[in-house]
């Protein structure tokens, strides 16, 4: 008897019913299931008894012989849930007492190179014809379609239907070398098992993605069949080091894969399908978002959830399903309850994470359909690699016990140290307390003190790690990955994961965050943040040699990034009334010192030299960005025609102040240089009539606090002399030994600056 | 109605042909007092290659699944959004497909009166007759409840609030008075207009005028919200704007194709500043006046018209310049300010040739 072929989309309930139905009818004598066939002998741990979901996560570092690269590291993980069809596959095929197996290739394969996810959709290949049939049964989106041919349809014909519709869907698109490799090793499997199986049936669970091919590699009349032995499981690579675990998964980062790792949406949802059919699905999702919504004190009637009921019971009806699917209630509820404009679409409308500004009754929505369910592994499930990883390092160094530790960051050791402590702190492993140490945006200390205490959740807390990496520089590096994920827009966030990320000596981002990053630092909503970011991340690209930061391609592409954006919000604040904002000036300063100090293309230089002449000559913008532009381009050039008109041009009594502040800012050391601006500041000064003159004094005193105390008295000098005046100390006398102290101290600084390179 | 010389004949008549036939064809089960199957008119309106029906609203087709229920249940619909989204073009349609007929329409605005709602009166006869149903007059919503069809009511949010108020009764108790005719000789059973099946109102408003926050919340509460959002993918939209400003130059006269990659310039631009976000997701100011896609589209057409009456060519990136500092940035020197901000610092870095055409029409802007 033939071998036969469910096609599943990953995830599925209706998938997973299927599969078990099937299973129960055949009892059949191999269940072959897609999945890393590398974990053939540990089908036992995977059903020890976990509360689902959890994961296989496989982590894989090739070998490195000669060198000359970074190893190559990938870290995938395999979910399930209780609804997954493999899943169940396996637990229907052992009750049946079939001889169950994984037959896909490892998860450290290359042709798994750029997967996160084993069972993301394969959707990204056929889009085309996904798009097609959206349109052709007029639904939104993939999810809608899915649900509605499959989840919400009938149980009678499913299997015939699921076929079709992924033969259509692989007849259109072209299967990479990856799945034709993968492909070609399940085949074997199949074949091995049906000679193995002689009269008895076989199952086979995979990817529907993968079933027509595999069909047409496992007929024994096609042209060149698979052979019919069980093939070798692969092994790792000279030199490569790789593993796989089992690791506690969450609802929440189930539905978290983005893009094209993600796989089925709404996993509470569908486990309310799974537990109770589609009536018990939709009275549990309207349940959750009222109680969620109650908790927050926004009324639901229930006039409300009547019209709810009745909105998902017309919409099921035009669009033909017998019980309302997921996206029918979710319609009804928020016809019911949103009764205003939207800002953005409803999420379900589309694909993809939830836009900020969408309205706080669909966000609980959603937040109900994602659910809060979190894996637990039975006792009895071995630790996976990061735990003994942690434990071997902690004792190694010394850090295995309670107590304070005090760690010089210019010693080998003394880094080593700090950076391992970062990292659990990073993965927010409990028992390791930071007292003192480096932050951002100050001067640079060199010593950390940390106190380390013995605490129940560590082990737990290392296990849960564990799903980031397989050893701890790699996890800490994924959890920061992800704390950038979800900082959003908010670039003061990202500055920090970044400060943090360099302190655990991760600073390399990997090119696909590094791109997140520059991403969201090129569209920071306004100037004065990314200002602030930018001189953060400028610090560490300066000085941070310390940190090992010290021109890091990640903070230059971050730098680079930051110009562009900080010149377009620069140039495009508006109100020539509006008051001096340090934030917004500081943008500028932080471009003028990226410009100075990290040798960006001539192209930048000459781009933002452009912006800065347009917003110094705008009438339309504000006074201190107009006097920070002007003094930008005096700064950057070194010389600028006719300051001395300009002074003139910018002097009106109510905005003078403003403009000063922003030339100071920027340009300070040039109009110390050039004496000329401050005999024509003070004429301007002294021609003022009394009202006009305090009119503009606030504003005059807070540009003059740009200078340092020294050089206003070097201003001060300069214009009593100018006025005839006896040279004069504005200091408080201070003992000469004292003074003298001091110098000494600055020169012994300036030394050990110089000779560590941070000069 | 004769089709002949109107510039835009009502979507019944527009599309007659599609609506019998997918009356002939309509198997469904019709909502009482329903000109066509919930399926059929949604049909209508998303369109369905096979059968011959065209689509007409370009957008998610589950806005259309929960407007129609909305209509087949007891509250109004209320069709918000950004001007030139299609929110009036939409709920003609849906008037169309559910009363076979879109043309009782009340047009709100600051001068909107109640009787140009509800019902008005005959002076002549009513000076000789007194109050009487020869006398009565009767506006969109008496007709609408009388006859059982869908009345739309447009930019219902510029009316006065007592006067958008005057929906209450007869959205919740489906029931008009007409307290004059109460003590006629008719036994004032003509006093009380009760709808019939089939009867509801669609009202559009636009977020950019004093908005629905204002609305009464005892008549917000009778309506269902449906927000209608500009138009998401970008093939899509710059498809439907050379469709439209095809037909409109054509009728204009002019017989050269305008070029895509043109369109794909105007498109993105009028996207970006829309949105306030470039096509990277990087955030930038919106302007504030309308960038929808109806105002693409006269756009699209003027730079078709100075195209070829000027130089006898489709029109290029410099007439899209020149079109925009003479339309949307006319009278707001913010948006003037954004839009050089934007063919400034934006345009130099798209790649192609039409977007170096753009940045080196910059200084067509005027200042
Ligand atoms: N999603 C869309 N589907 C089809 N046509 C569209 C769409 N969006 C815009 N259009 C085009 O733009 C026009 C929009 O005009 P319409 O007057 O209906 O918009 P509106 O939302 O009512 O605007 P306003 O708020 O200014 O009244 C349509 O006639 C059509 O040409
Ligand atoms: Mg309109």
């Amino acid at each position: 008897m033939g071998p036969t072929f469910l096609g599943v989309r990953h995830h599925s309930p209706a998938c997973a019913a299927l599969v078990a139905r099937v299973i129960d009818t055949l009892r059949p004598a191999h269940v072959l299931v897609e999945g890393g066939a590398d974990l053939n002998g540990r089908i036992d741990e995977l059903l020890l008894g976990h509360e689902l979901p959890v994961a296989v996560f496989s982590s894989y570092r090739d070998g490195l012989r000669d060198g000359s690269r970074e190893p190559m590291r990938h870290a995938s993980w395999a979910p399930f849930c209780e609804y997954s069809p493999e899943w169940v596959a396996l637990r229907a095929g052992r009750a049946v007492g079939a001889a169950v197996r994984f037959i896909d290739l490892p998860a450290w394969d290359p042709a798994f190179a750029s997967r996160r996810n084993r069972y993301a959709d394969a959707e990204v290949r056929y889009a085309d014809v996904v798009a097609r049939l959206c349109a052709e049964f007029a639904v939104d989106n993939v999810d809608t379609l899915w649900d509605h041919l499959f989840e919400a349809a009938p149980a009678e014909g499913l299997q015939e239907r699921l076929a079709a519709y992924f033969d259509l869907v692989r007849g259109e698109s072209d299967a990479t070398e990856e799945d034709a490799a993968r492909e070609e090793y399940m085949a074997r499997w199949v074949r091995a098992a049906v000679a193995d199986a002689g009269e008895r049936p076989v199952v086979v669970v995979t990817g529907g993605f993968h079933r027509a091919a595999l069909i047409r590699l496992c007929d024994p009349a096609a042209s060149d069949p698979a052979p019919a032995v069980w093939p070798e499981i692969p092994t790792l690579p000279d030199g490569a080091v790789g593993g796989s675990y089992v690791v506690p998964f969450s609802f929440r980062r189930l539905d978290a894969f983005d893009g094209y790792q993600s796989g089925m949406p709404s996993p509470a949802y569908y486990q309310h399908l799974w537990d109770h059919g589609p009536e018990g699905a939709a009275r549990e999702l309207t349940r959750a978002v009222v109680e969620r919504l109650r908790a927050l004190r926004q009324p639901v009637s229930t006039a409300d959830l009547i019209a709810a009921r009745t909105a998902a019971d017309g919409l099921a009806l035009v669009r033909g399903h017998a019980v309302p699917s997921r996206v029918d209630i979710l319609d009804g509820l928020a016809s019911a309850l949103v009764n205003e404009a939207l800002d953005v679409p409803l999420p379900w409308t589309a694909r993809g994470t939830l836009a900020p500004g969408t309205h706080p009754a669909v966000v609980e929505m959603v937040a109900a359909l994602s659910g809060e369910r979190v894996g637990r592994l039975h006792p009895d499930t071995p630790a996976p690699p990061l735990v003994h990883d942690v434990t071997a390092l902690l004792e190694r160094l010394g850090l295995d016990r309670a107590g304070p530790v005090d760690l010089d960051l210019t010693r080998p050791d003394g880094l080593e140290r700090s950076r391992v402590l970062h990292r659990l702190r990073v993965l927010a492993v409990p028992g390791f307390a930071r007292d003192s140490g480096p932050r951002t945006g100050v001067d640079p200390v060199l010593t950390e003190r940390w106190r380390l205490s013995v605490h129940d959740g560590r082990t737990g807390a290392l296990i849960e790690a564990g799903a980031y990496g397989a050893v701890l520089e790699e996890a800490a590096a994924a959890a920061l990955a992800d704390r950038i994920g979800a900082a959003g827009s908010d670039v003061d966030v990202i500055a920090a994961v970044l400060f943090d990320a360099a302190l655990a000596g991760c600073a390399e981002l990997s090119a696909r965050l590094l791109e997140d990053v520059v991403r969201r630092v090129g569209s920071a909503p306004e100037p004065a943040a990314l200002g602030r970011v930018l001189a953060v991340v400028l610090s560490l690209w300066r000085h941070d040699r310390l940190l090992g930061t010290a021109h890091s391609d990640t903070l230059g592409a971050v730098l680079a990034a930051g110009v562009t954006r900080a010149l377009w919000l620069v140039e495009g604040v508006r109100g020539p009334g509006l008051p001096a904002d340090p934030g917004r000036i500081g943008a500028l300063v932080a471009v003028r010192d990226i410009l100075v100090h990290c040798g960006l293309d001539d192209a930048v230089h000459s781009g933002s030299l452009a912006v800065a002449d347009r917003v110094a000559a705008d009438a339309g913008a504000p006074p201190d960005l107009r006097g920070a532009a002007f003094g930008f381009g005096w700064s950057l050039r070194g010389e600028a025609s006719s300051v001395e008109r300009a002074v003139r041009g910018a002097f009106a009594p109510a905005s003078a102040g403003d403009w000063l502040a922003g030339v100071f800012a920027l340009a300070r050391e040039r109009v110390l240089a050039a004496g000329g601006v401050l005999d024509v500041l003070d004429d301007l000064l002294a021609g003022l009539g009394e009202e006009d003159f305090l009119i503009a004094l606030p504003a005059l005193r807070q540009a003059f606090t740009w200078f340092p105390p020294r050089e206003r008295e070097t201003i001060a000098a300069h214009v009593v002399a100018r006025h005839g005046g006896a040279p004069m100390s504005l200091r408080l006398p201070e003992p000469a030994d004292l003074v003298a102290a001091g110098r000494a101290l600055d020169a012994r600084v300036d030394a050990v600056l110089t000779r560590e390179g941070l000069l | 109605m004769s089709v002949d010389g109107l510039q835009r004949p009502p979507a019944e008549v527009r599309f007659a042909g599609e609506l019998a036939a997918l009356r002939d064809g309509d198997t469904g089960d019709r909502p009482p007092g329903w000109a066509l199957s919930l399926r059929a008119a949604r049909t209508f309106i998303l369109g369905d290659q096979k059968a011959g029906i065209t689509r007409k609203f370009v957008g998610d087709p589950s806005l259309i699944d929960r407007a129609l229920i909305s209509l087949a249940t007891s509250r109004g619909l209320m069709l918000v959004g950004e001007p030139g989204t299609a929110k009036s073009l939409l709920s003609e349609l849906l008037a169309a497909a559910v009363s076979g007929d879109s043309t009782l329409t009340i047009q709100g605005g600051a001068a909107t009166t109640e009787d140009q709602i509800k019902y008005g009166w005959n002076y002549a006869l009513l000076v000789a007759d007194g109050p009487s149903t020869r006398s009565l007059v009767p506006a969109p919503l008496l007709r609408g409840m009388a006859e059982g069809r869908v009345v739309r009511f447009e930019e219902i949010t510029r009316c006065p609030l007592e006067v958008q108020d005057c929906l209450l009764s007869p959205l919740s108790d489906r029931v008009l008075a007409v307290p004059e005719l109460a003590g006629t000789d008719t036994g004032g059973t003509d006093s009380m207009v009760f709808a019939r099946d089939g009867f509801n109102v669609i009202a559009t408003a636009n977020t950019r005028d004093r908005g629905v926050n204002e609305m009464s919340a005892a008549l917000k509460r009778r309506f269902n919200f449906e927000t209608v959002f500009p138009i998401a993918d970008f093939d899509t939209e710059v498809s439907l704007v050379a469709q439209e400003a095809g037909a409109l130059l054509h009728r204009s006269g002019v017989t050269a194709e305008q070029r895509r990659d043109v369109l794909e310039v105007l498109v993105t631009t009028f996207r970006e500043l829309r949105t306030g976000r470039t096509g990277k997701g990087d955030a930038m100011e919106r302007m504030t006046a309308v960038m929808s896609t109806a105002e693409a589209v006269s756009v699209a057409h003027a730079v078709g018209l100075r195209g070829w009456f000027l130089r006898r060519e489709p029109g290029t990136p410099a007439d899209i310049v020149s079109c925009l500092a003479g339309t949307a940035a006319k009278d707001n020197p913010d948006d003037l300010a954004k839009l050089r901000r934007y063919l400034e610092q934006e345009a130099p870095r798209r790649a192609g040739e039409q977007w170096k055409a753009l940045h080196a029409a910059r200084h067509l802007l005027p200042g």
